[in-house]
């Protein structure tokens, strides 16, 4: 009966014209190593792909690729050499010695990109990388799911920026590569105590002020090499590296979500509040922020737009309104539908929360949501997001609330060869991941697991 | 590679006490004079096919002859095996058996999962409060009470050679070697620095431990090797025929501990001396251990040579000195790795650039963190012996059973077993052996797991492990094949000594 629905959903897919990612396909025609098309990112690629040649070349023929962009290019051929993509596009010359990957009839898409997780390999705080387990079987599960990086340990709220939370990737049975960054992501409150409130804006102007100096210091250091860099004010590292962009503040908004022991919910369906005082921070920092979990975003998602932030939500998380005032309280599926209208970038995520949820494995349903990230993603087309965008949330989004999307989330020249081969949509619940690459590195194929290779279909 | 331990004669009068009642001991039992010839038996040498029916000849201790066509000396005391199979005894590279304290951590059962789910957001308990401070100076027969039953049960379940490990991450110490019957520290410790035990974990802490102690030890390689003036190692001399005089087995805990840490790694240049670490160098005659002269201190006063502090060259910490003889080939290395994750993290944290003699090592097949199956290449590429337990494996979240053991074997890689702590699982070690024959793995590689890898591991190939000419007379007598389902371990021999067997059925 859900069957009108998604075809209709395929097909809107289907008939969407993709104009741009085939311009990009041309151009990236023979352009190994080039880097033809640069990512939508900001930040440059990273350079490892331009300064000599790699090594060895991977080559996923034949596939629908879908970009993570919102894009999409049929039958295009995805060249990876090394750890990197070289070129995403049609008539893509193979250099000699290639090994194609032949995915005619499937569906190629970007590695999808959990902005919370837990377990599937990864260490025990900062160095992250020391305490890794590359040989978790958890790994094989996660790239099941098609999760190929997550934030593991996710920062909570405080007084001041803070964290050590770490990007890591499913790199299984290579240590080099689990860990793709520690310190992307900070987290802190956003209602904060007035004094402290005070403090943080201090140290804002204090942090912007040094940067100034240190912009003052280069231009002077060219002139007099004797010219002494200013000295960073005590407290205002983290601060620093916000206004840099090296990492996201994500603001914790607390109250009115759901508390299983509170009764249902605590706090009056409405976060409007925090969210007002998380774009103030963000107009003092002049950067964007990542509301975690807004309720109330689909009320002021312009503003939020305005301010360069962006949102993490789990759709399903729904609070009923306020009987006082319907019409201002609460939120439903459509909260992620309205906030991607406005132009917000968004990540999906599972509920997360008293009994965890950010999991994989096969021991029962609690926690293991991301067994299925998908069906979150799904949540959100059920509330009116378009399904390209639907892939976005899990993909490029989600990598830039992470804050490496110029390393992952999408399958642009330069970016790390993060890929999977699907037997179908990737928005669809009864795709399976065929086969999963990790920089590069084929790490999971279907057929060789012991678990989903026995469901037979 | 054992050395004859200097400081052996501390308390001359004593030992001599000692000997006197030794002999008087041996007087009354009165046969061990005479050779002893075991005759009518099946004869797994280990080192060659094995001998269908042959004697085998044992005098003071010590194998003499084996053979289908020897014939027994006149005036030896004949055994006659009536068919059974003569084995050389059990080697045990790796146990903490009897070792109490602190308690083991490892256990094959309860493997620490790291990195396994915990719950949303909470961390896996830290494993680094454990200490890693470099203690690879102090000895774990220090740490040893001598007078356990657990030695004994060892020996009649067919240990004739048992190795102790120190208990730890990162630099823990020297392993000893036991001979198993004694029940003084003297009789019992073979040797007691048979091989520098070296414990990895992933964890930061121990791989920061790990990297730190090995940049300075390939310091302190860099900085021998480099000319020195001439009264310092006259000096050294000095201090290491110190220990030859009288010494004593240093109860002193850790020599190590009142020493400041390494060094910091300092940019140092780029080790010139990596490619050949192994080559002693044969300029100036090495004052036998500078270190272990520090941690052995002359027994009458440790305190007042403490007081005295340090001379110049005591400057060195003992630990780190330690690490460069072993860079320097003069010791033996165990190295723990517990499973496929620890053992790329040992390369990840420097392992790579170790090419030392070694010898690796792990209690049991961990599914969550990889079996060694999944890093073979890593293996072979180590150019290592391994040693691991007895025991098939899964798949993790499957039931399919794995044989990591004739993988490894497959794969070219020597491969000797962990017999493990207990006397309960040593004596249905040959079960597992069988299950591992059924499941692939060569007969005679089985054998040579339990005798001639371990004991090469250990340095002592040219003691024991195989039934040859000229090592000691340490056999098993099974009433038949070993890996025979109905055989029983008749008796024990631990060097020409009969040790009654507690496994056969009466």
């Amino acid at each position: 009966m859900r069957l009108p629905i998604l075809a209709s959903l395929v097909a809107l897919l289907l008939l969407s014209p993709d104009l741009t990612a085939q311009r990009r396909g041309r151009f990236n025609r023979g352009g190994q190593g080039e880097g033809g098309g640069s990512p939508a990112a900001e930040q440059p690629a990273a350079p490892q792909a331009t300064d000599g040649k790699p090594k060895k070349h991977t080559a996923i023929t034949g596939g629908d690729v879908y970009l993570g962009t919102g894009q999409r290019i049929t039958g295009a051929t995805v060249l990876i050499g090394d750890d990197k993509i070289l070129a995403v596009g049609h008539k893509i010359e193979l250099p000699e010695g290639t090994t194609v990957i032949d995915a005619k009839g499937k569906t190629v898409c970007p590695g999808f990109v959990c902005v919370y997780g837990a377990g599937m390999g990864q260490g025990r705080g900062t160095p992250w990388i020391d305490s890794c387990n590359p040989f978790d079987p958890e790994i094989k599960q996660g790239l099941a799911a098609g999760v190929t990086s997550f934030l593991a340990g996710a920062p909570r709220g405080g007084n001041s920026p803070a964290g050590d939370a770490a990007v890591v990737k499913l790199a299984w049975g290579k240590v080099e590569d689990m860990v793709l960054q520690e310190g992307t992501v900070l987290g802190m409150n956003a209602q904060l105590p007035a004094g402290e409130r005070e403090k943080f804006r201090d140290l804002v102007k204090q942090a912007k002020e040094h940067r100034r100096a240190q912009e003052d210091f280069l231009a002077k250091k060219s002139e007099d090499p004797t010219a002494k860099p200013p000295k960073a004010p005590a407290g205002t590292e983290k601060i620093l590296d916000i206004l840099s962009g090296k990492s996201k503040l994500w603001l914790q908004l607390g109250g009115g979500g759901f508390n299983p022991f509170g009764g249902g919910r605590t706090g009056a369906g409405s976060d409007l509040d925090a969210i007002r005082s998380a774009m103030q921070i963000a107009a003092e920092l002049g950067t964007g922020v990542v509301l975690v979990k807004p309720l109330s975003a689909w009320l002021c998602a312009d503003e939020i737009a305005a301010t360069d932030s962006m949102v993490i939500l789990s759709p399903r998380d729904r609070v009923p309104a306020d009987p006082a005032d319907p019409d201002r309280t609460g939120s439903n599926l459509a909260s992620a539908a309205l906030c991607n209208q406005a132009g917000i970038p968004l990540a999906v995520t599972c509920p997360v929360g008293m009994f965890g949820g950010a999991g994989v494995g096969t021991n029962g349903l609690l926690g293991m949501d991301l067994n299925t990230p998908t069906v979150d993603a799904a949540f959100a087309v059920r509330g009116g997001m378009t399904s390209s965008q639907a892939l976005r949330t899990l993909t490029l989004d989600a990598a830039k609330i992470l804050g490496v999307d110029h390393r992952i989330g999408s399958l642009e020249a330069g970016k790390d060869a993060d890929i999977l081969i699907l037997d179908g949509d990737p928005m669809h619940y009864r795709t399976f991941v065929e086969v999963a690459i990790v920089n590069g590195r084929v790490v999971y194929e279907l057929a060789n697991e012991p678990l989903y290779s026995r469901i037979h279909r | 590679m054992l050395r004859t331990n200097p400081r052996r004669n501390r308390c001359f009068a004593l030992r001599a006490a000692v000997l006197a009642l030794g002999l008087c001991a041996a007087g009354l039992r009165a046969q061990d004079v005479r050779p002893i010839a075991f005759t009518n038996a099946r004869i797994l040498t280990i080192s060659g096919a094995p001998i269908e029916r042959g004697t085998l000849v044992v005098r003071n201790g010590k194998i003499v002859a084996v053979g289908a066509d020897v014939a027994a000396p006149a005036g030896a005391r004949i055994v006659d095996c009536e068919g059974g199979t003569l084995m050389p005894g059990l080697v045990s590279a790796h146990s903490r058996a009897g070792l109490v304290s602190p308690p083991p951590t490892f256990s094959v059962e309860a493997g620490p999962r790291r990195g396994g789910r915990r719950g949303q957001g909470t961390p896996p308990p830290d494993s680094g409060a454990r200490g890693v401070q470099n203690s690879a100076a102090t000895k774990v027969a220090e740490r040893l009470d001598p007078k356990q039953e657990v030695f004994g049960e060892l020996l009649r379940a067919g240990i004739t050679t048992l190795a102790l490990t120190p208990p730890g991450d990162g630099f823990p110490g020297f392993g000893a070697v036991l001979k198993p019957d004694g029940t003084t520290l003297e009789a019992l410790v073979v040797d007691d620095d048979a091989f520098v035990f070296l414990g990895m974990q992933r964890d930061a802490r121990v791989k920061k431990a790990l990297k730190d102690g090995f940049e300075a030890a390939n310091k302190a390689v860099a900085a021998r090797k480099a000319p020195k003036e001439a009264p310092k190692p006259e000096a050294k001399a000095a201090d290491g025929s110190k220990p030859g005089g009288e010494a004593k087995p240093a109860e002193a805990p850790k020599p190590s501990d009142p020493q400041p840490p390494p060094e910091p790694p300092k940019p140092e240049p780029p080790k010139p001396d990596q490619p050949k670490p192994e080559q002693p160098k044969p300029e100036q005659p090495k004052p036998q251990e500078p270190p272990k002269a520090d941690d052995k201190k002359p027994e009458g006063a440790p305190t007042a040579d403490k007081a005295q502090g340090p001379k110049p060259e005591d400057k060195k910490d003992p630990n780190i000195e330690v690490l460069a003889d072993l860079i320097e080939g003069k010791h033996k290395a165990i190295v723990q790795l517990n499973s496929a994750a620890d053992l790329l993290h040992w390369l990840h944290a420097g392992g790579k650039d170790l090419t030392f003699s070694r010898t690796i090592c792990t209690e049991s097949f961990d599914t969550q963190a990889g079996a060694f199956d999944l890093v073979i290449d890593e293996l072979k590429a180590m150019k290592a012996a391994v040693l691991v337990p007895p025991d098939l494996s899964v798949r993790p979240r499957s039931r399919y059973v794995v044989n990591p053991v004739r993988s490894l074997h497959d794969a070219g890689i020597e491969v000797g077993f962990v017999l493990g702590d207990s006397p309960a699982r040593v004596r249905t070690l040959f079960f597992r052996l069988m299950e591992q024959v059924r499941a692939g793995l060569p007969r005679d590689v089985a054998l040579r797991g339990v005798t001639l890898v371990p004991s090469k591991a250990l340095g002592l190939e040219s003691q024991c492990g195989t039934l040859e000419a000229g090592k000691k007379a340490n056999l098993l007598l099974f009433s038949s094949d070993p890996l025979d389902p109905t055989s029983e371990l008749r008796s024990v021999w631990l060097e020409g000594r009969k040790i009654e067997s507690d496994t056969q059925a009466r």
